[in-house]
């Protein structure tokens, strides 16, 4: 992250600030397990990021009510706003815990700040969610350029200096669930393992789960990226079967959050009507090339 | 999938959901879309005159016995299906405006909302109107719980006594603004689906150009149901009724039009509506 302006810090001194503040966590023990709310009390620190509030809480051992507290579990990894593993729900809205600063998150609510897992993810515990779906969602679109070969094929097809800039940003994608989270049509698959079931066919299971439901913004917008790729190009229609078959690009209702939420930037919108577009030239080319 | 041979054959309307979505898709607007353009237009000529009106009407109804196969077929069973898949899409959305309050997200939510009062307004609507079969049986039994009120060769008058109803009238006013928004947005939406509008400056451009649209056909529909209105009561009433009779008795006459008692006001004097 960016190291706070002068003129950022002086803003900070200027308001005043509470000698603590309460951080309430939707906390759940185990998958399947209900959730509840648990609150705990924080003296104020400037500078504070969600992460060091985390990290203060596992610390302290207790909750607000001065009650033994077991540390809240969250995922965090690169605490740069890239690698995605610490997205959460932080006052009601989706975003990263190592960018969310607490000195922000109470000029909005002075008193409390809110987190939540993700809510259209199996919850593991506390913070901590299963994204495999997205994960399995790559995957489904070919999210790749397959150059793992024993040929040398020489040089691949030469790349336009304006091609790579407009797919540059659809590279920045972390696969964080941002934008997944904040779209009202990708619901939630969450499946329970039955009694006896092995880890393989509880996987084969939770694979076939996936693969009729929604994509979602991200695994789109990298499908057009790889269609968009000079080499990546050549698996094209692969990508568009996954695209325009059970979950692809027809569930998507518009609603636009996706970019809106995206922590990259990244023109999600641009990627899903120009999927749209790909898929109405291919789903005519289907019918007339048969 | 190319890998799923082992895997059980997925349920029709998973397997086909691409082919569903975009059928749905088009099929708001054509013919869905187009024929709610086309109604609001033609009623909307009662503006000019009941005369006006009624001569589209009989434009309308030179289709004769073919009529019914058109409605049905270009009207009612794509009407049918848009309703029963975006039943099923509204239903398998979870709209969140609460937490994202932005433009296109609150869109969303009343995309879905007005296209559950345009589904529910507009079976109700073809109730009290149409009468939805023709059938002396069926229609006698819709007469009696208040439908089948319209009569094409007595056509202003009747659709007028029919909005007489102040309860019925505002059912009209929501009904008509929830189908022109769901249509306005629809286009937009759509142009998105299909992909010809994919950038955000493209995208803020059709939405000015489909809210324009709205705008337009909103004051259309909403002036059509406001002229109908004031030719069902009073001396306008007597006077369309009037002049009806005169065009369809010429028309009979003529031999441009059968007689044809069942489109026509029943022979009972002055109808007293209400």
């Amino acid at each position: 992250m960016i190291a706070p302006s002068k003129d950022h810090v002086s803003t900070y001194a200027e308001a005043p600030k509470p000698e603590a503040f309460d951080v309430r966590i939707l906390r759940q023990d185990a998958p399947g397990e209900s959730p509840k709310w648990e609150r705990f009390r924080i003296p104020y620190e400037p500078n504070l990021n969600i992460i060091s509030v985390l990290m203060k809480i596992a610390a302290m051992g207790k909750n607000a009510q001065g009650k033994p507290a077991p540390p809240v579990a969250w995922d965090s990894n690169c605490l740069e706003e890239v690698c995605g593993s610490c997205t959460m729900v932080i006052n009601g809205r989706v975003r990263q815990a190592c960018s969310a600063l607490v000195d922000r998150l109470l000029e909005d609510r002075p008193t409390e700040i809110e987190l939540r897992p993700m809510s259209k993810f199996p919850v593991l515990r506390d913070l901590v969610v299963d994204r495999g779906r997205m994960f399995r969602a790559l995957e489904r679109v070919k999210a790749w350029v397959p150059v793992d070969d024993y040929l040398d094929r020489g040089p691949g097809p030469r790349e336009a200096q304006a091609k790579q800039e407009t797919r540059y940003p659809l590279s920045e994608c972390m696969t964080c669930g941002c934008c997944v989270e904040a779209c009202p049509q990708y619901t939630k698959v969450e499946l329970t393992r039955e009694p006896g079931e092995t880890d393989s066919q509880f996987e084969a299971r939770r694979k076939q789960a996936f693969d009729t439901a929604f994509l979602g913004p991200a695994a789109i917008s990298q499908a057009i990226l790889f269609n968009d790729h000079a080499t990546g190009q050549m698996q094209a229609d692969e990508r568009m079967e996954a695209l325009t078959g059970p979950g692809g690009i027809q569930v998507c209702g518009n609603a636009q959050n996706c970019v809106a939420v995206c922590p990259k930037s990244i023109p999600l919108t641009t990627s899903i009507a120009r999927a749209g577009r790909q898929a109405t030239v291919y789903a005519i080319k289907k019918i007339f090339d048969r | 999938m190319a890998d799923s041979s082992a895997t059980p054959a997925l349920p029709f309307l998973v397997r086909h959901e691409f082919l569903i979505r975009r059928l749905h898709s088009l099929s708001g607007l054509i013919p869905v879309g187009a024929f709610m353009c086309v109604h609001l237009l033609v009623n909307s000529s009662v503006l000019n005159s009941p005369e006006t009106f009624q001569n589209n009407v009989y434009g309308i109804h030179a289709l004769g016995k073919l009529l019914p196969i058109v409605e049905w077929v270009f009207i009612f069973i794509p009407l049918l299906f848009h309703m029963a898949v975006g039943i099923m899409i509204a239903a398998g959305g979870m709209p969140n405006t609460q937490a994202y309050p932005y433009g296109a997200n609150i869109r969303y939510t009343l995309q879905r909302a007005t296209g559950i009062i345009a589904a529910v307004f507009i079976m109700y609507h073809v109730f009290h109107m149409h009468g939805w079969f023709h059938f002396d049986g069926w229609l006698s039994m819709a007469e009696s719980v208040g439908g089948h009120k319209f009569r094409p060769y007595n056509a202003s008058s009747t659709a007028g006594a029919a909005l007489q109803n102040p309860v019925i009238l505002v059912l009209y006013a929501i009904g008509i603004i929830a189908s022109v928004f769901h249509l306005a947005n629809g286009l937009w939406t759509m142009g998105i689906t299909w992909g010809v509008w994919t950038r955000p400056a493209a995208q803020k451009n059709a939405l000015v150009v489909c809210s324009a649209f709205g705008v337009l056909l909103g004051i259309v529909g909403l002036s059509a149901l406001a002229g109908m209105y004031n030719v069902g009561k009073g001396e306008a009433y007597q006077a369309a009724i009037e002049a009806e009779n005169r065009m369809y008795e010429a028309r009979v006459e003529a031999g441009s039009v059968q007689p044809n008692e069942h489109k026509r006001i029943e022979e009972r004097g002055t109808r007293s509506e209400e």
